[in-house]
């Protein structure tokens, strides 16, 4: 909790925690404009109506989050290489590792509050537009709880590279380069290619049901402990030379 | 004598370039230890190794009995510790920056505007850190070093970067500390007129090798036995040196 809170307050001014939940609001947003502009023609969709809501939306509510999880993972830990503060760190009683724990734990928690605004919207939209007795929330949380699951290797893999890349363009640039290979052959069906984090992350915008698929969920479980671990191991290792 | 600091043949190897060759470093508690040597001489390097912030590649050392990097946590409560450039978090405060670090260390928060106090920067508290001049980052760094009077200080080149008078208030600070906090100072420079100013001890490293450990008067005496003014012992430092890099460059050739 002491790490969380000093965390907390050496973010101050970076708005690295801000981006996630803002990227929420806008996701919300775009879901309700979207659906409120185009409803008949989503409506008319050869899909049932929960498909639609949640699949026909889900494309751009997942681009924000992407490019948001890309943006806060390097801006989290810019403050640290901006300055050197992470010099300090090393030559203080304090666990350099734990850092990318916590880095880790407050990213995770955006995403759950953007997934969560994102998903709040979905569910006024499926509540108050879709016909009659076709808005099923247990279908809603599923959704939501699988498509926070798949974004989790994406924030993972991203916090292990701004943690071992000084320059913030570099790891920018992994991030777009990421999400590039992710539009390119996310739509393949190779189930192979689930082992790049940013097409298990696609995968619930590109595919036209709404029902959780297990093996992406577990390759995105796997790859999110993977990445997390690779990153405190990677942080435990790495001195100021 | 009661050291607190002792290095044993410490070394430290990059590939096939020597940075500090067998170091036995003997610091007295209580003590101002002047470590001294041109850019380059393995001074940062052998700073960066009590740190536990690069392992040795040879040796050993002890601060107070305790080893890294199985006594690192212990080790580390007990210093202060500056490090060739300042090290801070841009978008924070000066007040906050060593509010950070108040918090990892578990101590009053009245330690924050001792430190700023003791540097003289308590004026600038509430500017970003960014906004700093170099010279208020180095006494940023300093203050970061000093928060909590920590018993040993590690200070490398404390002085870089200020202006005249920031120079002479540092040192005058530097040279209190041992009597004000009971504490024990290694500090490093590539100046000898500084470290004469500062230090009792003194530790003299040219190419990775310690060329002389004692007393500032062992120094002195040295110096007028070998025929040098005992008042000019930068002279005497810089003869040391060239004969030094002398004897090397005949055994590159051999």
């Amino acid at each position: 909790m002491k790490t969380l809170a000093l965390e907390i307050k050496k973010v101050k001014r970076t708005g690295s925690l801000a981006v996630l939940p803002l990227a929420g609001g806008l996701g919300a947003a775009y879901a309700l404009v979207n659906f409120l502009i185009r409803r008949d023609a989503l409506l008319s969709l050869p899909l049932a109506p929960m498909d639609v809501l949640l699949t026909q939306l889900y494309g751009m509510i997942l681009l924000i989050n992407l490019f948001a999880i890309i943006v806060a993972a390097c801006l989290i830990y810019n403050l640290e290489f901006k300055g050197q503060a992470i010099k300090k760190l090393w030559m203080l009683p304090f666990s350099v590792p734990k850092l990318f724990v916590t880095k880790f734990i407050l990213l995770t928690l955006g995403l759950a509050a953007a997934i969560i605004l994102e998903n709040t919207a979905l569910g006024w939209i499926g509540m108050t537009m879709l016909p009659q007795g076709s808005f099923q929330l247990p279908v809603l949380v599923q959704f939501a709880v699988y498509s926070f699951v798949t974004s989790l290797p994406v924030l993972a893999l991203m916090l292990l590279a701004a943690s071992r890349i000084e320059t913030m363009g570099v790891t920018l640039g992994i991030g777009v380069a990421g999400f590039l290979t992710g539009m390119a052959l996310g739509t393949s069906g190779l189930k192979v290619l689930l082992i790049d984090p940013f097409i298990v992350m696609l995968h619930p915008a590109v595919a036209m049901s709404a029902q959780p698929e297990l093996l992406v969920m577990t390759a995105a479980l796997l790859e999110a402990t993977v990445c997390a671990a690779a990153g405190f191991l990677a942080a435990k290792m790495r001195a100021y030379e | 004598m009661e050291y607190q600091i002792t290095t044993e043949r410490l070394s430290k190897q990059y590939k096939n370039f020597k940075a500090v060759d067998q170091v036995s470093l003997h610091i007295r508690k209580r003590s101002i230890y002047g470590f001294l040597g041109p850019n380059g001489a393995g001074k940062s390097t052998t700073m960066k190794m009590l740190l536990g912030l690069t392992p040795p590649s040879g040796g050993t050392f002890a601060i107070d009995g305790l080893h890294f990097p199985q006594d690192r946590i212990a080790i580390l409560k007990r210093i202060g510790s500056f490090i060739e450039s300042p090290s801070y978090y841009a978008n924070l405060t000066g007040e906050e920056n060593l509010e950070i670090i108040r918090r990892i260390l578990n101590l009053p928060a009245s330690a924050v505007s001792d430190a700023l106090e003791l540097v003289g920067l308590s004026e600038f508290k509430d500017r970003l850190a960014r906004k700093y001049s170099l010279g208020m980052k180095q006494r940023l760094g300093l203050a970061g070093a000093l928060l909590g009077r920590p018993p040993i200080l590690i200070l490398d080149e404390p002085t870089n970067g200020l202006d005249p008078a920031g120079i002479h208030e540092i040192r005058q600070l530097i040279r209190s500390l041992p009597q004000r906090y009971d504490c024990t100072v290694l500090i490093s420079s590539h100046m000898l007129s500084e470290i004469e100013l500062i230090a009792d001890d003194i530790g003299i490293l040219n190419h990775g090798r310690l060329l002389f450990e004692g007393r500032l008067d062992a120094l002195r005496n040295t110096a007028r036995t070998q025929g040098f003014d005992g008042d000019n012992l930068e002279a005497m430092f810089l003869a040391m040196i060239e004969q030094d890099n002398a004897k090397r460059r005949e055994r590159a050739k051999l």
